[in-house]
């Protein structure tokens, strides 16, 4: 192989392997709005929160991996029942823009939290996955980053049964789409709300914990990925799972790409904006995204 | 004693003062303004001057979120933009602050008329993630194109002089950007007595009724963002003269969303609501920063628990306001003066 | 009342009793106020826990013991989470109400951006900074790093470079990665420059972000032109990521990081991919053997021994410990004029043995040219041999 394909290569595997991470944050956002239309815009500090929850629980207090996982789980369902109940519920009906602002805020509010807790330094984070990297053809991948790959599309798998065939996923589409009419049949909006939040917090708790592994550390940076969540679910459509992933994977590869070949030429930091830059280009195509739906206007 | 409005005319019912009353006190208000910066310590005045760049800044994207309905999260890029084009206006070209600060508004503006586009096309939730988008793209342009904007090593201005006298000191540059405020509440006000600015409330209220009542929302809806941005422009230009020294990460996020802090919490769709906000939102690190230093003087230790309070703070004060007056301070000042009018009556 | 203005009066007569405290004077006459600036928020808040934390120690310890010259200190603490617009309103206010008498600085965007200010209100200006643009005593006679400036630590690097390489058939090849700030950018244009004088070829520079995720499209472009030595310029919470992304990649590069990016925390972080860097020291690492680890250990036990602490916490100490002697020096009714005098005056200062002595004179404001390097071996850091840089005046202020 020649070496400039080999570099290519290199750069769309990882990058998939990074996109895997995207996903599964991704997922958190998608799953909130699916549920509610509620946008979330602080995706980032409910991974931190996970990542944190996760470091004191193996970390801090010592516990085997079998209590500290479901004890992770276990606060990040009781922060999803916090959201819900005290930001959420009060602001039913109001305007878009105080629902965003209101995100923000609590994500500032767990962020302050989280630092007047444990701190900002860097915590390292356990080591739950074996450092040695396997190689796909001639490019090495690290096992956090197979496992999240995995993982997200089992949970894609996972997800997709839930909303096509349980009662409670059909539910949870049905409030999304008209509130009143799914009242009316007899769900009870308030507890989809709910459920839906807390299985959001517990997959950004998820997301956290593959992050931290990937880094090999918890420290406040981590927040500030999570507004590479927006481009994912643009191109992958705000309220679909498989957009999710495949959002998720085309995002990591797009940065991958355009830093490996951009970069040099442009000095730096363009990894980071490209993503961005894809998002505007297909808002101005699209508006709702790639498979997002249509939204009917009437007056 | 008022009792109810009593008006005979179109005219004055657009009248913005009913009676002498409010003139006078404004008069001298303003006056006392003036002299604010013989008495106070140089702290103070540097709060003053960043509460009057964040009442034009606030203004500007009240304009454009309050009164037109356009979300946009980009805020903090027009600022950007309206600063280092000052600067470099200035340093570059030679160009005296008096017309460097005018003309980066007006680029600032055709910036926004860029950035408005995609307004047409996008609307609520999506608009605002075209305007978080277009922010990282201007801020990676900020950092990166060095030769202009010296990128992350900071980019030093000179001192604004005027007839030979160099503003350099906060006290001084109290007067300019006073200057530069006042009208811009009053051009504000003016604003939503025209055609144009009830153009932008129907366009908020129910934009697709105005469009068929023949509100022309391409050109109204571009106009608004070009309104905001110059604001952000003027308010940019100030923050180079103020701080002397920019820096790409003067114009962060979360300088944005300071900014959509201050509209929500002083009232969207309210000038009086801009001022409360961004009196509030600059004054709120300050009396948290107060309680730190004078905690620690007696608690060391407790430093750092302080500062992370600042994020907590915030987060609770936005939170509060959206989930019990979701028309903020200026609707708490309403209820507080008619109940002040009115009493013993309720209403 | 009507619900809402029950809560905001209580708000309100919050934040008067607050101010009420603020604007109490405590000790004000007779305390010797230092400004501090500190991130706890920011990207370098690894760092700043600590190095908040030292100082404050270092001041409540020197205080115990009867202060300066029978003055208190007083810190004046301000945390601006590494924006520099917030480090100028904090300074602004040191000056004016607070009246410090010296400040404590922090990171080299703020530290940089103040120079103009401190010089003309004449106040030194002790800083976490060590950037090679605060060195030279005619373009900033007030600004004093805290420590062996970056321009010196890149030919250390360099020089290491030169004598290790054995190959004759070809000059070593290096490469730059550093963070896109003023702090990760200091000493590049420096490197540059130096490399060829030392014969060494520089192939690559990789331009990371300030907050770092991932790094491989960075090391693979990098590894493209196949450099020997790669010098890390940023901090301690990213570099474990470039080391891991490396090492997940196979890259044969050996790295080398600054003071500021590899301490003790590294090895954890890193795990495996940490194994072989090196690092340049510039302050001792915790429970080292110095004399004065003995006064710092047996205070933190004391006051919150459930903590952990690394180097910064010492560079905490180590920079009050500087800033009281030139106090001290400086007699009974110090200025801030005074006191840069009195820095300058410290010649071969012992630091209770945390760093090399410091030298500060009024042409040269580098501290010190002694460092020592260390490297990762079996998960701990190792001291290697302590290296010198000459004192070349070509590179001062660069």
């Amino acid at each position: 192989m020649t070496e400039q394909l080999v570099f290519m290569l290199q750069l769309v595997i990882s990058g998939i392997a990074v996109g895997g991470v995207y996903s599964l944050m991704a997922l958190g956002f998608v799953l909130i709005y699916k549920a509610s239309s509620v946008v979330n815009f602080g995706p980032g500090e409910l991974v931190l929160f996970g990542a944190y929850v996760a470091w004191a629980t193996i970390l801090q207090m010592r516990l085997p991996l079998v209590l500290a996982l479901p004890l992770t789980l276990g606060v990040a369902i009781l922060l999803g029942l916090v959201i819900e109940r005290g930001v959420l519920r009060p602001l039913i009906g109001e305007p878009l823009i105080s629902v965003i602002m209101v995100t923000f805020g609590f994500a500032s509010v767990i962020r302050g939290f989280l630092n007047m807790t444990w701190g900002s330094d860097t915590r390292p984070f356990p080591v739950l996955f074996s450092q040695e990297p396997f190689r796909v053809g001639p490019v090495p991948v690290s096992p956090v980053h197979l496992w999240s790959f995995v993982g997200v599309m089992l949970l894609l798998g996972a997800f997709s049964l839930f909303f096509r065939f349980s009662l409670t996923g059909m539910a949870m589409r049905a409030t999304a789409d008209n509130q009143q009419v799914a009242q009316s049949l007899g769900v009870s909006v308030k507890w989809i709300f709910a459920l839906s939040w807390c299985i959001a917090t517990c997959v950004s708790t998820l997301a956290g914990i593959i992050l931290g592994s990937v880094r090999g550390g918890v420290d406040f940076s981590l927040a500030e990925l999570g507004l590479k969540v927006f481009p994912v679910v643009i191109l992958g459509g705000l309220d679909s799972v498989a957009g999710a992933i495949i959002g998720g994977v085309l995002i990591g590869v797009l940065e991958n790409l355009s830093g490996g070949y951009l970069d040099p030429l442009l000095g730096g930091g363009v990894k980071e904006v490209a993503p961005f830059v894809v998002l505007v280009v297909i808002l101005m195509l699209r508006p709702y995204g790639f498979f997002g739906k249509v939204e009917i206007v009437r007056v | 004693m008022r009792c109810g409005g009593f008006r005979v005319s179109y005219r004055s019912d657009e009248r913005i003062f009913d009676t002498p009353v409010p003139i006078v006190a404004l008069v001298l208000f303003l006056g006392a303004l003036a002299l604010v910066p013989r008495f106070a310590t140089t702290y103070w005045l540097d709060v003053l001057n960043r509460i009057g760049i964040a009442v034009i800044g606030a203004l500007g994207l009240n304009i454009l979120v309050g009164f037109t309905g356009q979300i946009s999260i980009g805020h903090a890029a027009f600022l950007a933009v309206g600063a280092y084009a000052t600067a470099i206006l200035e340093v570059n070209a030679g160009l005296p602050f008096y017309l460097a600060i005018p003309l980066a508004a007006l680029l600032t503006a055709a910036f926004g008329l860029v950035f408005g586009i995609p307004s047409l096309r996008l609307r609520g939730l999506y608009l605002a993630i075209a305007t978080l988008a277009a922010h990282f793209i201007t801020t990676f342009g900020i950092i990166h194109w060095e030769s202009m904007t010296k990128g992350v090593l900071g980019f030093m201005v000179p001192p604004a002089t005027v007839f030979g006298l160099p503003l350099d000191s906060d006290a001084r540059i109290f007067y300019l950007i006073f200057a530069l405020t006042v009208p811009a509440v009053l051009v504000t006000k003016n604003l939503f007595r025209t055609k144009v600015g009830r153009a932008f409330i129907a366009i908020r209220d129910r934009d697709v009724a105005a469009s068929v009542m023949g509100v022309s929302l391409y050109r109204y809806k571009l106009l608004a963002f070009v309104i905001s941005s110059f604001y952000a422009g003027v308010a940019g230009g100030l923050m180079a003269h103020h701080s002397r020294i920019l820096f790409p990460d003067a114009f962060t996020l979360l300088v944005a969303i300071d900014y959509l802090a201050m509209i929500i919490i002083g009232g969207m769709g309210s000038i009086l609501g801009s001022i409360f906000g961004a009196v509030f939102m600059t004054l709120l690190p300050e009396v948290l920063k107060l309680t730190a230093t004078s905690l620690t003087g007696v608690y060391p230790q407790a430093f750092g628990l302080i500062a992370s309070a600042r994020d907590i703070v915030f987060g609770l004060a936005v939170i509060f306001f959206l989930t019990y007056e979701p028309q903020g301070l200026a609707r708490i000042w309403v209820r507080m003066r008619s109940y002040w009018t009115l009493w013993p009556y309720s209403y | 009342m009507s619900r809402v203005h029950r809560p905001l009066v209580g708000f309100v007569l919050f934040g008067l009793l607050v101010l009420g405290l603020g604007a109490a004077p405590a000790d004000a006459q007779t305390a010797i106020k230092l400004g501090n600036l500190v991130d706890l928020t920011g990207p370098t808040s690894d760092q700043g826990k600590d190095i908040a934390q030292g100082r404050i120690d270092a001041v409540q310890y020197l205080n115990e013991r009867g202060g300066i010259n029978g003055r208190k200190i007083e810190l004046v603490s301000v945390e601006y989470g590494f924006q520099p617009p917030r480090a100028v309103a904090a300074y602004k206010r040191f000056i004016e109400e607070d009246r410090v008498l010296l400040v404590l600085g922090y990171g080299t965007p703020d530290t940089e951006a103040l120079r103009p200010f401190i010089t003309k209100d004449k106040i030194p200006y002790l800083s976490g900074s060590y950037s090679g643009h605060l060195t030279d005593p005619r373009q900033t006679p007030y600004n004093f790093p805290g420590g062996i400036d970056y321009t010196s630590q890149i030919r250390i690097f360099l020089n290491y470079v030169r004598e290790t390489w054995k190959d004759p058939s070809r000059k070593p090849r290096v490469a730059f990665i550093y963070a896109d700030n003023a702090y990760g950018r200091a000493p590049i244009e420096s490197g540059r420059k130096y490399a060829p004088e030392v014969g060494v070829d520089l192939v690559d520079e990789e331009v990371i972000p300030t907050v770092l995720t991932d790094a491989t499209s960075q090391l693979l472009t990098m590894q493209k032109k196949d450099p020997d030595f790669a010098y890390i310029n940023t901090n301690t919470q990213w570099v474990p990521v470039v080391l891991k992304d490396s090492y997940k990649l196979g890259l044969r590069t050996k790295y080398v990081v600054n003071n500021y990016g590899l301490d003790e925390r590294t090895p954890k972080l890193a795990g495996d991919a940490a194994e072989g860097v090196i690092g340049i020291q510039d302050v001792a690492y915790w429970g080292d053997n110095v004399p004065g680890m003995k006064i710092l250990m047996e205070f933190h036990a004391k006051h919150h021994g459930g903590d952990v602490h690394a180097s910064p916490y010492m560079r905490g100490w180590l920079w009050v410990i500087v800033a009281a002697e030139a106090i001290k020096r400086a007699g009974p009714n110090p200025t801030g004029e005074t006191i840069k005098n009195a820095l300058e005056t410290l010649k071969e200062f012992d630091t209770w043995g945390l760093t090399p002595p410091f030298t500060y004179t009024s042409e040269d404001h580098r501290p010190t040219n002694r460092a020592r390097l260390v490297q990762i071996k079996g998960g701990k850091v190792v001291p290697m041999h302590e290296v010198t840089v000459a004192r070349d005046m070509k590179w001062i202020g660069k």
